[in-house]
């Protein structure tokens, strides 16, 4: 899986780097970053739920990307 | 010729430890028609999706203060400032000023200080008259302590600006002349905070934005400066305190709760969100939008251009296509993506720091003590009326 953010649409929830702190990180804005593209198999699941519960939908995953 | 009214909004608590009776049927339709405080008419949007799409939705404007938009109350001008405009790109302007002190790292930073805050508390506590009552003693105190060292507003003014906030908050409590008096009173209490903050610049938010706007007039000029630091020192300590009083006075009431957290720490996060998602302080009055343009909703019904909406967060809380068994307080609750804290551009800038604040709160106090129980029974705490914010005006607590 590819992890893709969109820091245009991220309103600093924080919601993705509390749940996933290595995938996950934001800059001097707070707007979202993505720190590994390519997380481990077994984070994938948590991956999906941070996907989910972004109130902006602005972090989404690409399967077998 | 009917007369049908539209129900009453918001509904009522009954009994006072569970959501509203009314709630159990809003999910038939996308929205429903309500009556508010005022008399005015509003739709209510209850189905999850529906609610998290609408908040994320261009075609709702938060610019409420247009003469056809439905008023809250009679007797308060709750949001409406016609002076500010609270829709990009303005507001994306003032908002990334705000979230840049609300980054996880800014927030956690914080975490020492909350929890030795929330210790003192606990430690007064101990030492003081039993039973206690929790609001006074911890709820209020705690997220006060905290909104104060953020904004650089003197905690020892609280007294002061706390009873001008109840005002400044209250629907049909008070007589208009007074929610008025309270409204000036706060606004001149940051006028001179502002002021002063400007010959004496410290590390807190409100220098920053004094900084900020002293700069560039164009980002921020002195009324936004105002209503600004206003919103946030209200929005950092009012709705934070009423859930830290009234989410743990409903889990009291579930001793075999209490003990199931107290031998699994890990449980606490997801029971502040359960009791985030179960217990909303301020039904949803404060999210009053207005359509700018038809909007189609889930169910195939259209909201029509210049509709006044409300947003139902408590509705789309407990709708059962998303949550199983809505109504249950399930503290091991997974995929609790609640709406409490909105969803969207206008998502709650102070959500990461209430989370933090709630979890040091709830796990504190049943370390501290592992017998608190309510004093006095559930049925009877009372439920404050006639202002914006509805949980518990007096929480006794023992242990």
């Amino acid at each position: 899986m590819r992890v893709v953010a969109n820091s245009a649409t991220c309103a600093v929830s924080s919601l993705c780097v509390y749940r996933l702190p290595g995938v996950f990180d934001q800059d001097e804005e707070g707007l979202v970053l993505v720190l590994d593209e390519h997380p481990d198999t077994g984070l994938h699941e948590e991956v999906r739920r941070a996907v989910r519960a972004c109130p902006t939908n602005s972090i989404r995953v690409v399967e077998n990307g | 010729m009917s007369t049908h009214t539209p129900p009453r909004y918001p509904f009522a608590w009954t009994p006072p430890m569970q959501m509203p009776e009314a709630l159990k049927d809003v999910h038939e339709s996308s929205a429903m028609e309500v009556t508010l405080p005022s008399g005015d008419t509003a739709t209510l949007v209850t189905r999850y999706q529906d609610v998290r799409a609408l908040f994320a939705d261009k075609r709702l404007s938060r610019n409420i203060a247009r003469p056809d938009c439905a008023r809250i109350s009679k007797d308060n001008d709750l949001f409406m400032d016609p002076h500010i405009d609270p829709d990009p790109p303005k507001h994306t302007q003032v908002r990334s000023l705000v979230t840049k002190a609300f980054t996880a790292r800014r927030i956690e930073s914080l975490r020492p200080y909350v929890q030795e805050v929330a210790d003192e508390l606990l430690d007064e506590m101990a030492a003081g008259p039993r039973p206690a009552e929790l609001n006074e003693a911890f709820a209020f105190p705690l997220p006060i302590k905290v909104i104060c060292k953020l904004l650089g507003v003197p905690a020892e003014d609280r007294d002061q600006f706390r009873g001008y906030v109840d005002g400044f908050l209250a629907v049909t409590k008070l007589p208009p002349e007074e929610i008025g008096r309270a409204r000036q009173n706060l606004w001149k209490y940051l006028g001179d905070l502002i002021e002063d903050k400007r010959k004496h610049p410290a590390d807190d938010l409100i220098s920053e934005f004094i900084r900020v706007r002293d700069e560039d007039d164009n980002r921020m000029n002195e009324h936004e400066l105002h209503f600004w630091c206003q919103g946030l020192l209200i929005a950092g300590y009012v709705t934070t305190a009423s859930q830290i009083g009234t989410g743990t006075a409903v889990l009291l009431h579930r001793p075999d709760l209490v003990r199931e957290i107290q031998a699994d720490w890990s449980l606490v996060p997801s029971t502040v969100e359960e009791l985030l998602r179960t217990q909303i302080m301020g039904s949803s009055v404060g999210t009053m939008r207005y359509a700018i343009e038809d909007i189609p909703l889930s169910d195939g019904t259209v909201i029509k251009k210049g509709t006044s909406v409300l947003l139902s967060e408590e509705g789309a809380n407990c709708d059962p296509r998303v949550f199983d068994k809505p109504f249950e307080l399930d503290i091991r609750r997974q995929e609790n993506h609640h709406m409490t804290f909105g969803a969207g551009i206008h998502y709650c800038v102070g959500a990461a720091l209430a989370r933090m604040e709630l979890q040091i709160a709830t796990e504190s106090l049943l370390r501290r003590f592992p017998d608190i129980h309510l004093a006095k029974p559930a049925e009877s705490l009372p439920r404050a009326l006639g202002g914006f914010m509805e949980g518990f005006t007096e929480i006794p607590v023992d242990w």
